[in-house]
């Protein structure tokens, strides 16, 4: 009954709940977006092995965001939490461009999967404060984003760090949510 | 073998799919036309154009119109990303290009954006509606004014056409769409497309 009644006032305003995955290599900054996202503030991070998730409650949506390592070894294990995703946010760190090819080719191995298929694509092209950082231009031409044909996709400037580019990203997430889909 | 005449079959006896490319410069309307479609051809509603921001990427929509399943591809517009326009070129049954007709001094930089997009071989044949949008606003030109400004030529080989529309309020929108689907179901670049697609992925065209 409690239940019914939840749906029923989320129904009325307009709440919405989307489960959403942050993947990318490591050291990309995924874990330093979500904290960012979540609390507004920068916290240290260090590399994360598992996952942290945390509840973030924008634009009448409630995100909950998945942060997932990244480090080899552990991206195997991507694949047990991507049913019911709704969105993933892939995340690069845009000066590191030696390992853009490997970054590449991780992202459409992603866009492969059967069930991420309806999933809207986010990505992130982050640590803009750095020198050297490519800007989206350069990082939708190095992971090849025009091979995307069949789903929505969108990329940002994001720096972490300084908290920019997040909540543009999160616009974006929330229109393409509201307006039916991936 | 069987599945080529499979492909073959299917291609012949149901809907036909088009790719449509949405282009223009940056605030001409793309995004705020996809989701007018949206809410005038399916039961989606569409966002609300003071909901749309710039579209940094790639915006689907997909209808049915006039019997025919519609796969619009809206790209962003802004100068750095033109650079993937191309890219959607090859698979793309027609084009729209959208044009804010209130905003003259930016006639000029649609003029030579759109002769860019025109003279890549990839959109050969490919027909073309440019759509004088923003027709709500008083500034806004007809039809006829900015196909004397945008002064096109060498279109001798394709079809096209020009329409004063709004994608805010609506108007002229299915107007436009009628023609389209018209001028793709008897274009020669639909017929190689969809030869094409038959031989190269039997099974899904």
């Amino acid at each position: 009954m409690g239940i019914m009644f939840t749906r029923l006032f989320s129904s009325v305003f307009g709440n919405k709940e989307a489960r959403i995955l942050v993947l990318g290599l490591d050291n990309a900054g995924k874990t330093t977006i979500l904290y960012r996202l979540q609390m507004g503030e920068v916290v240290s991070t260090i590399p994360t092995i598992g996952f942290n998730v945390e509840t973030v409650q924008y634009n009448n949506i409630k995100f909950q965001v998945w942060d997932l390592g990244g480090q080899t070894s552990i991206r195997p294990y991507w694949r047990c939490y991507f049913p019911n995703t709704q969105a993933i946010i892939y995340v690069v760190d845009s000066s590191d461009t030696d390992r853009l090819v490997i970054a590449k080719e991780e992202f459409h191995a992603i866009l492969e999967e059967e069930e991420l298929k309806g999933a809207a694509v986010l990505i992130f092209a982050n640590k803009q404060d750095l020198p050297g950082a490519l800007d989206e231009a350069a990082v939708t031409e190095a992971l090849e984003l025009h091979k995307i044909k069949n789903r929505q996709w969108a990329i940002f400037k994001t720096s972490a760090i300084k908290g920019e580019g997040l909540f543009e990203g999160l616009d974006w997430l929330s229109n393409t949510l509201k307006s039916g889909g991936g | 073998m069987f599945s080529l005449f499979y492909g073959l079959w299917k291609h012949l006896f149901s809907k036909t799919e088009f790719h449509v490319l949405i282009l223009g410069i940056d605030k001409a309307g793309k995004t705020t036309l996809l989701e007018k479609l949206k809410a005038q051809y399916s039961n989606v509603e569409g966002l609300p154009p003071d909901r749309i921001v710039p579209t940094v990427g790639l915006n689907i929509g997909r209808v049915e119109a006039s019997n025919t399943k519609l796969v619009f591809w809206d790209l962003g517009g802004q100068l750095g990303l033109r650079s993937i326009w191309e890219k959607y070129y090859e698979e793309a049954h027609a084009v729209i290009y959208v044009v804010d007709a209130a905003c003259p001094f930016r006639f000029e930089d649609s003029k030579s954006a759109l002769e860019k997009v025109l003279r890549h071989e990839d959109l050969q044949g490919a027909p073309l509606l440019i759509l004088a949008n923003k027709q709500d606003l008083a500034e806004a030109v007809s039809a006829e004014e900015l196909a004397q400004y945008l002064d096109l030529k060498k279109l001798d080989e394709r079809v096209f056409t020009f329409e004063a529309v709004s994608a805010y309020d609506g108007m002229g929108i299915k107007e436009s769409i009628v023609w389209l689907v018209e001028v793709m179901a008897r274009s020669k670049r639909t017929e190689k497309l969809s030869v094409r697609a038959v031989l190269t992925n039997p099974g899904s065209a």
